[in-house]
């Protein structure tokens, strides 16, 4: 693989028992590339994210991480090589502030004085400064997706990978997302698993469709959106109303 | 997560009150009652040292009574044959710590649910009392020390001043040094907890997945807090020790196990002040019910248990917080409702 791929996968393969969730995907991702991941449910999208994670072991082939092999590492051990994790459930310290949330974040790449300022810096960036000293576990679904997404940013890793960052969220949410993903390209590669038709036509251009477990299509998002395969097995009505 | 020690005003007052107790006690208690609150200081550095890996790391030991044998046992075995009993006592702490530290790697890094965990534990337990059970014979003998089976080991020399095996310490100053322990032990886990490391092992607890995906290792750090706890259950095992001169299999019951358990539910899981007090409370209830013999102290204890569970289930000392914060929230109301507004000074 050439160098300036930052992630590749090669023949990577998961089955549960005789279901195979993710079949033979070759995958690769270039430094500073944003990639979004379709595809309908069940395609396989989130069992690949979680095998590129670490939340999953793969039962065979290798995800690459610059060049390195990380195949079976532990999650720590694979967010500690700079990669940005945020879940499809909005995984959060519940019983404390969120201010305490992006503090102890970014505390994991700054010391104490500069943690409290990244943590200030990103809560604004995410538009969640209001919510400060709000517990937690006491958010709605939308706002702790924004909770989360400030986490992941506080550690400034060069790899994102977001799983469904904008469900539950409202149009305003939304917007201020799609913002901060392309901010975020900017500076460090994103792949982002999504679902929301109209949010991805905000942030995509070069796009992967998954179906069944493999990569059906990889191509710019106005040829993904007008391909009529993908069409049928995916976009369906939702790509005429989105056009 | 855990409020920073500036702001704590419960343990100030906790350690206010445990220093006034280690100087005051022994002048004004009769001998009989220094004994007793002797015991109690004993338990609770015990209690502690579940309440921290429990209340501050969500491991939950059903075996806590595997260290605190071991620490006793460690103790008498190499007090007998120093003579000294500074070391000794060092190594109650560095050996049970040691074995935790081992049996917890397995365990983290084994990947074990908590109810695995629990298992184990109390499996470890049962193997360590089984073992020292059938020690009766006198081929059972480390040096000098004979581990004595079912009989225990007696006249285990009595905690003396370091490097000088014949001043021995009376019951009061015993009680000075323990009371000092306990308050060592309290002010460390404090300092802990208020670490960044304590913060991440309250992370791990609340949301593993979180913490790992932050790049915590949560494996490594449950191993240091289970060790940890360890450490001080032995130390604690090795006070029983000293304290009453003997100790037998009994250490490595299910019923010192369970006791631990017990003060820590019935005092507040995640406070440390609160597995205190509720050792100091139970067990001298303990002694009131004994020595009344209306119906088996177990009996009555285990229905106090019940009724804490169902009535205070969030324990003794957390309850006591909300109370006391209710309250103030009633009266500073009322206060206010008291002043009127407005009112010029010539109207009063």
């Amino acid at each position: 693989m050439s160098e300036n791929y930052i992630l590749t996968t090669e023949n990577l393969t998961m089955r549960f028992g005789g279901v195979v969730a993710v079949d033979n995907v070759n995958f690769s991702l270039k430094e500073g590339e944003l990639r979004c991941l379709l595809g309908p449910n069940g395609a396989g999208k989130s069992t690949f994210f979680k095998c590129l994670t670490g939340q999953l072991t793969p039962t065979s082939g290798s995800v690459k991480l610059r060049g390195q092999d990380i195949t079976g590492w532990l999650t720590h051990d694979i967010v500690n090589q700079g990669v940005g994790i945020k879940t499809q459930v909005p995984n959060l310290f519940n019983g404390i502030s969120v201010y305490e949330n992006i503090r102890m974040a970014a505390r994991r790449k700054h010391l104490k004085p500069m943690a409290r300022e990244k943590a200030e810096e990103m809560m604004e960036k995410c538009g969640v400064t209001h919510l400060a000293k709000r517990e937690v576990g006491l958010l709605a679904h939308g706002q702790r997706q924004l909770v989360e997404l400030a986490m992941v940013l506080a550690e400034e890793p060069p790899l994102v990978l977001l799983d469904e960052p904008a469900a539950g969220m409202t149009g305003d949410e939304r917007d201020r997302l799609a913002d901060l993903v392309l901010e975020t390209a900017r500076k460090a590669a994103v792949i982002v698993v999504e679902h929301d038709m109209a949010f991805i036509r905000r942030i995509a251009k070069f796009t992967t469709v998954f179906n069944r477990g493999a990569i059906f299509r990889e191509a710019m998002i106005d040829e993904i959106m007008s391909d009529r395969a993908v069409q049928e097995i995916y976009l369906g009505k939702q790509a005429d109303v989105a056009a | 997560m855990e409020r920073s020690i500036a702001k704590d005003v419960g343990f100030y007052v906790m350690l206010g009150i445990g220093l006034v107790l280690m100087f005051i006690g022994p002048l004004i208690w009769d001998l009989f009652q220094i004994m007793q609150i002797t015991q109690y200081v004993v338990l609770s550095v015990y209690a502690l040292s579940l309440a921290y890996i429990w209340g501050f790391g969500g491991i939950l030991s059903f075996g806590q009574a595997a260290f605190f044998g071991l620490g006793a046992y460690t103790f008498a075995v190499a007090s007998i044959n120093m003579g000294d009993t500074t070391l000794p006592f060092v190594l109650s702490f560095i050996l049970p710590a040691a074995f935790g530290a081992g049996l917890g790697y397995f365990m983290f890094y084994g990947r074990l649910s908590e109810v695995y965990l629990g298992v184990v534990t109390m499996v470890v337990t049962l193997i360590f009392w089984k073992l020292i059970n059938h020690t009766a014979g006198p081929e059972y003998s480390i040096g000098d020390a004979r581990l004595g089976g079912f009989n225990g080991i007696p006249s285990i020399p009595i905690l003396n001043v370091p490097g000088d095996p014949s001043a021995w310490l009376d019951p009061a100053q015993m009680f000075q040094v323990f009371m000092a322990i306990l308050i060592i032990v309290y002010v460390v886990l404090r300092l802990i907890i208020a670490s960044d490391f304590g913060r991440v092992s309250v992370g791990i607890r609340e949301n593993e997945e979180r913490s790992s995906l932050l790049g915590y290792d949560i494996r490594r750090h449950k191993v240091i807090v289970f060790a940890i706890g360890s450490g001080i259950a032995g130390m604690s095992g090795a006070m029983w020790a000293t304290y009453q001169t003997f100790i037998d299999p009994n250490a490595f019951s299910m019923e010192m196990s369970a006791k631990a358990l017990v003060w820590v539910m019935a005092g507040g899981i995640g406070t440390l002040a609160g597995p205190i007090l509720a050792v100091v409370l139970l067990q001298w209830l303990s002694l009131k019910l004994g020595t009344m013999h209306i119906l088996n102290n177990y009996v009555i204890l285990g229905g106090i248990m019940m009724i804490l569970v169902l009535l205070l289930p969030k324990g003794l000392l957390p309850t006591f917080q909300a109370l006391s914060l209710r309250l103030w929230t009633i009266g500073k109301s009322k206060m206010k409702e008291r002043t009127p507004k407005g009112k010029a000074a010539s109207d009063v």
